[in-house]
């Protein structure tokens, strides 16, 4: 029973939301590659979703496109997750490995990237009056993503359901004290490099005489 | 030999003429550019070059008004000899169109002026005569004004005389005078502080003043903020017209919340939170009239008011209707200042354009029928001494295809006059509004040869393409424009279109998926397996 190639496998989580990941875990399955992919894919549906949403419903037309805060968005923001789940799941008693977390919660993030891609496609054919159709597919993905997201985490760390919503909570604490602290790390690393650099402006102007 | 050099002087002159006259051509030609760099704001309420709508054509101090005449003992106007020969901090100023004269509240020298449409003289007003026993003058028996703050010219519907409304400030009261001739004035009805309870106020300081068809008067009385003061032709205050509201802030928010715990002690001390006073006002043909208010604020800036008082460019409804410069608080870099939006003066022109006057940057805004921004023009220069700058505008009024501008400072009228540019906005603009897309796409194409990021041009465009049933241009145009609504509306069309030529294809895919999909369920169900290779391969 069970004998699914590694898509196989993605698709069998996906439509089994209770049980899903816990056979994904019993086989000892995933694929971290894939994972990296999903990754990926979620980055490009975050741009689909800003430049190639039809024109009367794309709400983030800008003059100028920056696609840094949405790289930052999709892959920073998955892996400050993924590492503040797994420094979290010490303090929780999870069972969970980082692999392991990496590879569920990318997992649970396909139905919104699909559904990011299917309500983008039908942009590009509705008009306003019909806007429903997008937004329903759009929160469809959210809602399903986030019943898999939950579902991955009480598998992946062999939680209750109550601890494993209190889990996330921390972890979202987690990663706003990560990306806090990243900022401070690299705010000081330019204070030091100014720093040297002073130095060295001040040394070469001293030898030019 | 004679005649010859008589020829030969006589060329000579001729080419010299010629010279001189292509000299002074070249000259005229070289027209000094604009002091001011013209800009609009695009889709995202940026600031965004754009050419100038008006130039400055001159201006007129008191000596090109013939104010002299004043002076001249043998002219009909004289006063005496030592009367002002200039404006002195003159507040309003009126076109009657009617006649074609210029009214000016002269308010530093306490007068009314009357110009012909060239700006020369034709009559002036220091006092009325009538029934009145405010600020009499002891010589002539005339109650003299004291700075009138603003004045409203019309022909009365019920006698059929000119009559001008004035706001006589400093004697707080308002007159409806009749003109009876080029010096004298008649007060038919005087206006005072009304003795009724609804005016609290202390004081009767009227501002501006306005009266519509039925000869109600409004006026703006300096600190009453519960909006226009109005009276009934006989003369009694029937009440408030049109007040501004309160701008939502979040020192308001967070007051409203402390008055709900505060003891009533504590609420006394408060600051009340009251409306602004607006500042001016207009009144187009069909009879609303315009507000503009002077103090920086979003709500109520500028209102178009029903006979009813009800703000009919109301954004809490909805609508996103702007004015001024959209950006609070422009930082100057050259003179270290930063200006903040005071809409002075509103006025609305014969062509359904509306002028809307900044003090603080001496700009003016015009905007078509429909609140939309067709482009600004005028300067306030700190040096003041450069043609075309101001440096308190006080006043402005629209005559045909130009502008004028009042300074209460320089004491002069500027004079704007539409550029070609101008001349096809307001074209297609006027065009545009009567929904005759199609006849404005012309100048909307001049227009865009001038200015390629005019962003009404696109969307005038579009409409038009959109009305001959030319989609794809029109969801380029709209797209350019970045018109979401119009696009959308657009695509609806466009999609209908495409269905109904591609009907038949439509119909053949989908006939063509129901029947592999019943080819398929049939071979599925006899077991059949068409990609047999595959399956043995994978065991």
């Amino acid at each position: 029973m069970y004998e699914f190639t590694t898509l196989g496998w993605l698709k069998h989580v996906i439509f089994h939301p209770v049980e899903g990941f816990e056979d994904l875990r019993w086989k000892k399955q995933g694929s971290l590659k894939l994972s990296m992919l999903i990754v990926l894919l979620l980055f490009i549906e975050m741009v689909a979703e800003r430049r190639l949403m039809g024109f009367q419903f794309n709400m983030a037309y800008t003059k100028v496109f920056n696609v840094v805060p949405l790289l930052v968005q999709s892959v920073v923001y998955f892996f400050t997750w993924v590492i503040g789940n797994w420094a979290l799941c010490t303090l929780f008693d999870g069972e969970g490995t980082l692999k392991k977390i990496c590879i569920y919660s990318a997992y649970a993030l396909v139905p919104y990237i699909v559904c990011g891609f299917i309500s983008v496609f039908f942009s590009n054919f509705l008009v306003q009056d019909e806007a429903i159709w997008v937004n329903a597919i759009y929160y469809l993905g959210i809602g399903w993503s986030v019943v898999l997201m939950i579902q991955a985490m009480k598998a992946c760390h062999q939680y209750t359901f109550t601890k494993t919503i209190i889990s996330m909570i921390f972890t979202l604490v987690a990663m706003l004290l990560i990306l806090f602290l990243a900022i401070l790390l690299l705010s000081l690393f330019q204070q030091l490099y100014v720093f040297g650099y002073s130095i060295y402006t001040e040394i070469a102007y001293r030898i030019r005489g | 030999m004679r005649i010859n050099r008589i020829k030969n002087s006589a060329k000579k002159l001729l080419i010299l003429s010629t010279a001189a006259a292509a000299s002074l051509a070249m000259s005229l030609t070289a027209f000094a550019d604009e002091p001011y760099n013209s800009y609009s704001y695009d889709t995202w309420d940026e600031p965004i070059p754009s050419q100038s709508g008006y130039r400055v054509e001159r201006t007129i101090n008191g000596d090109g008004m013939d104010l002299q005449r004043l002076t001249d003992p043998s002219d009909p106007l004289f006063v005496s000899e030592d009367a002002a020969v200039g404006l002195s901090g003159a507040r309003d100023m009126f076109y009657d169109e009617e006649r074609e004269e210029f009214w000016i509240a002269d308010t530093g020298n306490s007068r009314v002026l009357r110009f012909n449409k060239d700006f020369q003289l034709i009559g002036r007003y220091y006092g009325a005569d009538g029934e009145s026993e405010i600020n009499i003058d002891e010589t002539t028996g005339l109650s003299n004004f004291m700075e009138p703050g603003g004045l409203f010219v019309t022909t009365s519907p019920s006698t059929g005389d000119l009559t001008v409304y004035l706001a006589d400030t400093e004697n707080a009261r308002a007159l409806r005078l009749k003109i009876v001739s080029e010096t004298e004035a008649e007060i038919v009805t005087e206006f005072t502080r009304p003795d009724n309870g609804l005016y609290s106020n202390e004081t009767f300081m009227p501002n501006k003043i306005l009266a519509d068809n039925a000869e109600n008067v409004y006026v703006v009385v300096r600190s009453v903020n519960s909006g226009a003061v109005q009276f009934s032709s006989d003369g009694s205050f029937t009440g408030y017209y049109g007040a501004n509201r309160v701008q939502v802030t979040a020192a308001v928010i967070a007051q409203n919340l402390w008055r709900k715990i505060a003891s009533n002690e504590q609420i006394e001390g408060m600051r009340r939170n009251v409306p602004v006073e607006y500042a001016n006002f207009d009144m187009d043909d069909d009879g609303f009239i315009y507000t503009v208010t002077e103090t920086n604020v979003e709500t109520d800036a500028v209102k178009k008011l029903n006979p009813a008082g009800y703000n009919i460019w109301d954004n809490s409804v909805g609508d996103k209707y702007e004015f001024g410069d959209i950006i609070s608080g422009l930082y100057d870099a050259t003179t270290n200042t930063s200006y903040s939006t005071r809409l002075t003066d509103i006025d609305i022109g014969a062509n359904g354009l509306m002028n809307v006057l900044d003090y603080e940057t001496g700009r003016v805004f015009q905007y078509d029928r429909n609140a939309r921004l067709i482009c600004i023009f005028s300067t306030k220069n700190s040096t003041s001494d450069q043609k075309g700058t101001v440096t308190s505008p006080n006043a402005i009024e629209t005559v045909g295809r130009r502008v004028f501008l009042l300074d209460g400072t320089k004491n002069d009228v500027t004079i704007f006059v539409e550029t070609a540019f101008g001349a096809y906005l307001h074209n297609a603009f006027e065009l545009y509004d009567q929904g005759r897309y199609t006849d404005a796409v012309a100048d909307w194409k001049e227009v865009i040869k001038r200015d390629g990021c005019y962003t009404m041009a696109y969307i005038g465009l579009g409409k038009a393409a959109l009305n001959n049933e030319e989609f794809t241009e029109a969801l380029d145009y709209f797209k350019t424009a970045y018109d979401q609504d119009d696009y959308d509306k657009a695509f609806k069309y466009a999609r209908d279109d495409f269905m109904r030529e591609n009907f038949t294809a439509f119909v053949i895919v989908i006939l063509v998926l129901i029947v592999l999909l019943i080819v398929r369920a049939v071979l599925k169900k006899k077991g059949i397996k068409l990609i047999k290779k595959k399956a043995k391969e994978a065991e």
